[in-house]
């Protein structure tokens, strides 16, 4: 009848069909690590970023958390990440700025910004009047929900 | 007491008048005394006779008025009275308290009241007149005073009324009549407590004895009852009436309806609290949605490591769903404030499906089955927060009406009729429905068939988001059973204009349009 329910139905079976896609995916990695695709992950609550790192490993990306921008814009100038998932408010500089300076660095990093707050609506709109649109998703979501994203990036 | 006698002796105070013997003396005396002008004049209008008062009425004295033509005081436009005065007295006829102008000897004009009559020789025969001229330019003065007053009084906006010192009204002006519904006919020689509700009848004991106490009491911000039996809010100013003596006889009440402005008033308390609650669900939102994904991808994990055949897995697959629902209604609940501003592209239909999730527990716990029926295409320029607020509110509303059960009917369907097309919603339950009575003020702000349940302000609100939107809100209810329940209808046009999607939106829709297009797959 509502929409939630479906939902709930259709997630029972994408949870099995990507437990299982997970698992071929972790077996192909483990014979080519270099194939990996690795993804950044920064957010100032180290939980979010520890765990979303781990569970994105297990879906066959090479993770990397980080819990600030500036460590992250280092970890991204060595590692040259193919996405980026970051957080909007942090301290020292924002998600989105650390977004743009990625950018600039790597065109070909694919970004996704997810934030729980409000109140980011003028970062997001002064990103925008400099050229730079960035995908956004609310927190709280289904990790595979994030995963799904980046593959659509 | 004081004694005088020499005033109250007749001797000392009428001594003069008793050494006037004969009949046209004493006439001639009483005539010299008057208070009034008494003058006579031959059938030409020649004045023949002018006494004292008449010198001090008009100015002239009596050397220079006998001989001359009354029309010397009497003011140009209206030298034709003259004539008709003049055959009225031919024909014997008396003219009796005849108000008119005329002219003093410095040009002033001064109110009189005439009274003339025939006069006649000793063979009957009419040979002039006496007329007697009362100054009332005082009376008139007052008069026009009293009319210029009551002439206030009754233009006022506000009632003003006068009563006893028992509380019995003794005037009643329109705007009471407007105010109270009340007419004056109905009200003079009424208690005042008539107006007053049961429960604040004391007030009165004490506005009277402040009153005999001569003491005024101002904007007194009270309730009073219409004639309908509606309460309004008034603000009373309450003065003492005083006679010539200066004692108490009673009470002027001047009494402004403030309703309207009490409404403001608490429109204003409620949109405060309304944007506290905004500050307020930001806030919470970064407490509450950080934790809970960290928690969602806590459980995620732990799932994915415990064996598929193991019994925690199917906790933890029971445990990320709910977390999924509690997520679901934290984006919905602490959702609405962060979108405010932004205009969207939108479908109804999915907007509908996430309000009615909002609402699952709710609907289920009632025992309300959902019939949808969606056929609609998209519409832009939307503010989806604030549709979301107006469906919740009707939503709720409909689940409401149907406490023990029922199906809640939730259509949309493409509208072509209007102007430029839209599309109609129509939102039914099975409730018990509203009393046409209600039905009219169904709108108004604080106005609830709820009681202590309503805030009186979900309609209101919903109303004034669709007009925003461009869109109309009607409603239609029926109590008649077995067939009634309430209907609420929005047409809503394809193209909205809820624009405003200043800085703060554009980057916010996003994440909505986001979020719906994960939550409809």
């Amino acid at each position: 009848m509502l929409g939630s329910e479906l939902l709930n139905i259709r997630l029972v079976d994408e949870f099995i069909s990507q437990a299982a896609e997970a698992q071929a995916c972790r077996a192909k990695s483990n014979r080519s690590e270099k194939e990996r695709l690795k993804v950044l992950i920064v957010d100032d609550q180290r939980m979010i970023a520890d765990t979303l790192a781990e569970i994105l490993d297990q879906a066959g990306f090479r993770a990397i958390a980080a819990y600030d921008a500036w460590t992250a814009l280092e970890v991204a100038a060595k590692e040259r990440p193919e996405y980026l998932i970051t957080d909007v408010l942090m301290p020292a500089m924002n998600g989105v700025d650390l977004a743009i300076a990625v950018t600039k660095m790597s065109r070909t990093t694919k970004i996704l910004l997810f934030s729980g707050q409000t109140g980011i609506a003028k970062i997001l709109h002064k990103a925008r009047e400099e050229g730079y649109d960035f995908d956004l998703v609310a927190k709280p979501i289904h990790p595979e929900k994030v995963i799904e994203r980046l593959k659509r990036l | 007491m004081k004694h005088e006698p020499e005033e109250n002796s007749p001797a000392a105070s009428h001594g003069p008048a008793q050494s006037v013997t004969d009949p046209a003396s004493l006439l001639a005396a009483i005539v010299g005394s008057a208070e009034d002008a008494i003058i006579s004049k031959d059938l030409n209008g020649l004045v023949t006779s002018w006494n004292e008062a008449a010198n001090r009425i008009f100015g002239y004295t009596e050397r220079e008025m006998v001989g001359q033509s009354i029309l010397r005081l009497i003011p140009r436009e209206l030298h034709s009275e003259e004539a008709e005065i003049l055959r009225k007295i031919r024909a014997g006829e008396k003219i009796e308290s005849y108000e008119t102008t005329r002219i003093r000897k410095n040009g002033e004009a001064i109110a009189v009241s005439l009274t003339i009559s025939p006069l006649r020789d000793p063979s009957g025969r009419i040979v002039g007149a006496s007329k007697i001229a009362r100054d009332i330019s005082e009376r008139r003065r007052g008069d026009d005073a009293r009319t210029r007053l009551a002439a206030i009084v009754d233009s006022s906006d506000d009632a003003i009324l006068s009563k006893n010192l028992q509380g019995i009204i003794t005037s009643w002006n329109q705007a009471a009549t407007r105010i109270f519904g009340y007419t004056a006919e109905e009200m003079v020689g009424q208690s005042i407590l008539r107006l007053i509700p049961e429960e604040l009848q004391y007030e009165e004991e004490r506005i009277l004895s402040a009153i005999r106490a001569g003491e005024r009491i101002d904007h007194f911000e009270t309730v009073r009852i219409r004639k309908d039996g509606e309460r309004i809010e008034v603000s009373v100013t309450i003065s003492p009436l005083k006679d010539g003596r200066g004692r108490v006889i009673g009470a002027s009440k001047i009494a402004r309806d403030i309703s309207g402005r009490k409404q403001v008033e608490r429109l204003l308390v409620q949109s405060e609290k309304l944007a506290a609650t905004g500050r307020m669900a930001a806030s919470i939102a970064h407490e509450i949605n950080n934790p809970l994904e960290s928690l969602m991808n806590l459980v995620y994990l732990a799932r994915r490591s415990s064996s598929a055949n193991d019994k925690a897995y199917g906790y933890l697959l029971t445990a990320e769903k709910e977390i999924e629902r509690v997520s679901h209604i934290a984006r919905q609940t602490l959702g609405y404030y962060r979108e405010s501003r932004a205009a969207v592209d939108l479908h109804l239909s999915s907007l509908l499906e996430d309000v009615l999730s909002v609402y699952q527990s709710k609907l289920s716990a009632g025992g309300v089955a959902v019939d949808c029926r969606f056929e609609d295409s998209h519409i832009s320029g939307a503010n989806r927060g604030e549709l979301v607020q107006v469906f919740s509110n009707i939503i709720a509303n409909a689940i409401d009406a149907m406490p023990s059960g029922g199906t809640l009917h939730v259509h949309t369907y493409e509208v072509r009729s209007h102007e430029a097309g839209g599309i109609e919603t129509l939102i039914r339950d099975e409730g018990m429905g509203i009393a046409q009575e209600h039905l009219k003020r169904i709108f108004e702000p604080f106005f609830t068939t709820k009681g202590d349940l309503g805030t009186g302000i979900g309609l209101w609100v919903a109303k004034q988001l669709v007009e925003k939107h461009g869109g109309q809100i009607t409603i239609t209810s029926s109590t008649e059973r077995p067939k009634s329940g309430t209907s609420v209808s929005i047409f809503l046009p394809h193209v909205a204009f809820a624009s405003g999607g200043g800085p703060d939106g554009d980057g916010e829709v996003k994440i909505q349009t986001g979020e719906a297009r994960d939550a409809g797959k």
